[in-house]
Order: structure tokens, then sequence, then C-alpha cells
């Protein structure tokens, strides 16, 4: 069980004088789903910049083993273009030889009749099922996501938990940031971000990967 | 930080890299070009203020004769001082609009792009397609500048060219200073106060009839110096300043230069494979 795919060793990082990270450890094996927690501001997302590569530590070693997907919390979209051009776009960035896969994400979480429209006159959620696809797009090993259903109504949260399902059972590693303590059930790993350092959680329920 | 093992651009390993379905070059290129044309308020400025600028520009001078010396040549020209500033109205024209377009569209369009290449477009194709869109939304601007000046004044052809390609030059000019704001300001307020500002002083500053000491050496070192002297030099003076035309080009290429090595320093990942 030594396998990861993600390793985290003492990363730090500081804004100005505020020590934000100060030496967080985490490994990721496949087919693992992980939950970082933590208050608003603890540095949640300052971490999984780090791991994703967007953003520089000041110290300490990040190591990944696959293809990487980020979803950012913010939706990062071009407003002049539609749902469609992004999805072209973003096939070339990697490079894909279709858009079967881009297809069947935008159908599994439920906004085909948005295809067409442009990424400024989209709803808010949307947005965000954009964003995530955009992320999933070239189906990668490790995924990085940053509190990724917010804005999803009932229907399409319950499709995502579907969609993360299908993935641990392709063996892919799933780091989700997420607030929400009463889904805790869903995950293999709950780890708490605060004073800088990420901690496991105690569990007293069973693994439980087929849920959704 | 040493990261290892992590190729942000890499192919998932079910996709063949020799088989994209979507070149990346055409796909932003196309992408670019339907950015910049989504400007509304663009749009409204160059159909709207473009004719209406030289309208209220005309009307404040009048049709008064003027007599200064050109600088380029050294000769002194007696012209219509009207005519004279519906090409300075429409240089400035041209640098508020192409200026602003370019700027937002950059701007707006910053973080999406580092994402692009995070996900792995080349940085050196979303560069190259980007300026391209630049130099034809540029070029755009300039020609409908060029003919709407033709509804107040019919200069001749080659005078009309001359003005034509001035505006051209400084249309690619101000395009790259809009860039080079886009990737560098941190607020829109600062970068349209530069452009407007900026495009103001430099246009005005060119014309004898506002400006009494036009041929003060220190406004060779201006962008709109060189599209300027070409413009009256052609449509006025019936001369071919070429190379105050190819002066003017300088600009650009600078602002350019400068504006796109900070787009790559700003969008570049900063985790690298092994």
């Amino acid at each position: 069980m030594n396998e990861t795919v993600l390793r985290a060793r003492q990363v730090r990082k500081a804004y100005r004088r505020h020590q934000v990270l100060r030496g967080v450890d985490l490994a990721v094996r496949p087919g693992q789903l992980v939950a970082v927690v933590g208050e608003n501001g603890a540095g949640k997302s300052t971490l999984l910049k780090i791991l994703a590569g967007t953003l520089a530590a000041d110290g300490g070693q990040v190591r990944l083993a696959g293809t990487l997907g980020y979803c950012p919390q913010d939706p990062v979209l071009n407003d002049n273009l539609t749902a469609a051009q992004h999805l072209r776009y973003f096939a070339a960035a990697r490079r894909l030889p279709s858009l079967h896969r881009a297809d069947e994400l935008v159908r599994r979480l439920g906004y085909e009749q948005s295809r067409d429209q442009t990424a400024g006159e989209l709803s808010g959620g949307t947005r965000q099922k954009l964003n995530l696809t955009l992320a999933l797009l070239h189906d990668p090993d490790i995924l990085l996501l940053d509190e990724p259903y917010q804005g999803f109504d009932w229907e399409t949260y319950l499709r995502f938990w579907d969609l993360v399902a299908d993935l641990r059972a392709r063996r892919k590693a799933i780091v989700i940031i997420t607030h929400l303590v009463f889904e805790q059930d869903r995950f293999d790993l709950l780890a708490d971000l605060a004073d800088g350092h990420l901690t496991p959680r105690e569990r007293s329920g069973k693994d439980d990967h087929a849920r959704s | 930080m040493p990261v290892a093992d992590l190729a942000p651009g890499a192919a998932a390993p079910t996709v063949s890299p020799t088989a994209p379905a979507f070149r990346q070059f055409p796909v932003a290129w196309r992408f670019a070009l339907r950015n910049q044309s989504r400007n509304r308020l663009a749009w409204l400025l160059l159909v709207a203020f473009v004719p209406a600028w030289y309208l209220l520009m005309l009307a404040i001078t009048g049709h008064t004769t003027l007599t200064f010396r050109l600088f380029a040549t050294g000769r002194v020209l007696t012209v219509d001082g009207g005519h004279l500033t519906l090409i300075t109205a429409g240089l400035n024209s041209v640098t508020i609009i192409v200026g602003f377009a370019i700027f937002a569209a950059i701007r707006r369009t910053l973080a999406f792009d580092k994402r692009l290449v995070f996900a792995g477009y080349r940085q050196a194709t979303l560069i190259a397609a980007k300026t391209s869109a630049i130099a034809i939304v540029a070029a755009a601007v300039a020609a409908f500048t060029s003919l709407a000046l033709l509804a107040f004044w019919r200069p001749s052809l080659s005078g009309w060219l001359a003005i034509l390609a001035a505006f051209i030059v400084i249309a690619l000019g101000y395009g790259a200073f809009g860039l080079f704001l886009g990737v560098l300001v941190r607020s829109d307020l600062e970068g349209f106060f530069l452009i407007i500002m900026g495009g103001l002083m430099d246009t005005f500053l060119q014309n004898p009839l506002g400006n009494p000491l036009a041929n003060n050496p220190v406004l060779e070192w201006f962008p709109s110096f060189g599209p300027t002297q070409f413009a009256v030099g052609g449509s006025l003076g019936h001369t071919a300043l070429w190379g105050h035309l190819a002066l003017g080009l300088a600009w650009p290429a600078a602002f350019a230069a400068a504006g796109l090595v900070i787009f790559w320093i700003r969008t570049r990942t900063r985790v690298h494979a092994r």
C-alpha cells in the first residue's frame, strides 16, 4: 500500500509575515478520495494551488506521478466564449483526439442545453459545471478540486458524486476541499487544516467507497 | 521547491498526442479574434465616436488657413487647418479605441490564458495568436476611421492612402500599448487613464493648430510623431516620408516585445516536469 500518486512533504507558505502553511504532509493513493477541511482562511486553497503547481511554495516538496486536473474555486473562464468553445479550447490545449470525454461530462453534469451560451450568460452553477468539466477533460490520474460543487443544485450535486464514484472505480486519486461536514462519510480520509498543519481526522465509520 | 514527475501539459495515457482534434494555433487565433470583437463598447465608440469626433473638431477649428513648417522636411506648408485637425482627430480616435479594446481584452483574459497554459497550451502559440488578432483589429479600426474621414474631406487617393497607412501604424502602436498595459497594470482605471491621456497628449501636441510649438524636437519621441508626419506629408505636402512611417513602427515593436515578455512571465506555470 506504499504506492502514492501524490505526496507532499513539509510544504510551507507565508503571505508576508502571515505563516499559512507550516509544514503540510499529505500522501494520496490511486483510487483514494481525500477531503481537506478547515475554516475560512485556514489555507486550504493555498495548499491546493501549491499541489497543483499554480502557486510557488516557500519550502517543501510536492511529487505527483500521473496527469493532473485542477479545478479552481472561482471558475476561470472567458466570458466571451461559449461553453462549447471552452471545450474546444481546452481540447486543443490538451491535444485531445476528440471531444468524446467532454461530451460525456457535459451530459453527466446535465448542461447540454447551455453549450452554445457564452460563459458570461451562464448561471453560477453552470459556470461551476463548466469549470469542473475543464479540469476533467483529459481524464487525469490525480484530481484537485477546490469546493467543486459550489452553486450546484441537489440533482447536480448527486450527479457530481456519481461521477466521483466512477473516477474512484477507475483508480483516480481525488483531493477535494470542502467545508460540508455532513458528507464526511463519502471520503476515505478527512484531513483538518488548522494552524498551518494538516491532521488526519480519526474516523469511527468504515470505508464507504460505494456510497454516492 | 523541487517538484518531480509532474507534467501539467501532458496528455492522458489514453490519448494519442499525434492526433489532436483541434490544432492549437487556429483555435487560439479564432478565439482571440472573437474575444476582441465581442467588446460592444469598442464597437459603439468606433461607429458613433469617430464621426462625432471628426464633426466636433472640425466645428471647433473651422477651415482656417494655417502656415507651418513640416518638421520632417523643413518645408513651409500653407494648408487648411481643418484638414490637419481631421488627421489629428482620426489619429486620436484610433489611439483611444484600439488601446481600450486591446487593453480590456488582454486584461480580462489573463487568468484564463494562464489556465490554458497550465492545461498545455504553448505560450508561443497563444502569443502568436493574440498578436495577429491584435494586428487585425488594429488594421480594421484604422481602415474604418480612414473611411469615415472621407465624409468630411476628400484628399487625393495617394493622400488618403498615406492617412490610412499612418492610422494603421498608430493603431498598431496603441494596440501594442494596450497589450503592454493589459498585462502590467493592476486596475482597469489605471489602464484607461493612461491610454486616454497618453493618446490625447501624444496626438494633439503634434498639431501646430493646437500647439504652436509642434516643431519642438521633443515631439520626435512621441509614438504619433512618425505617423503624423507621414499622414501630413502624404496628404498635404505631397511627400512620402517612409522613414517616418518606419519610425512609427518602432513603437508597436517595442511595446509588443515588452508586453509579450510580461505575458510570458505572468502565464508561465511554476511546475516543471522532472
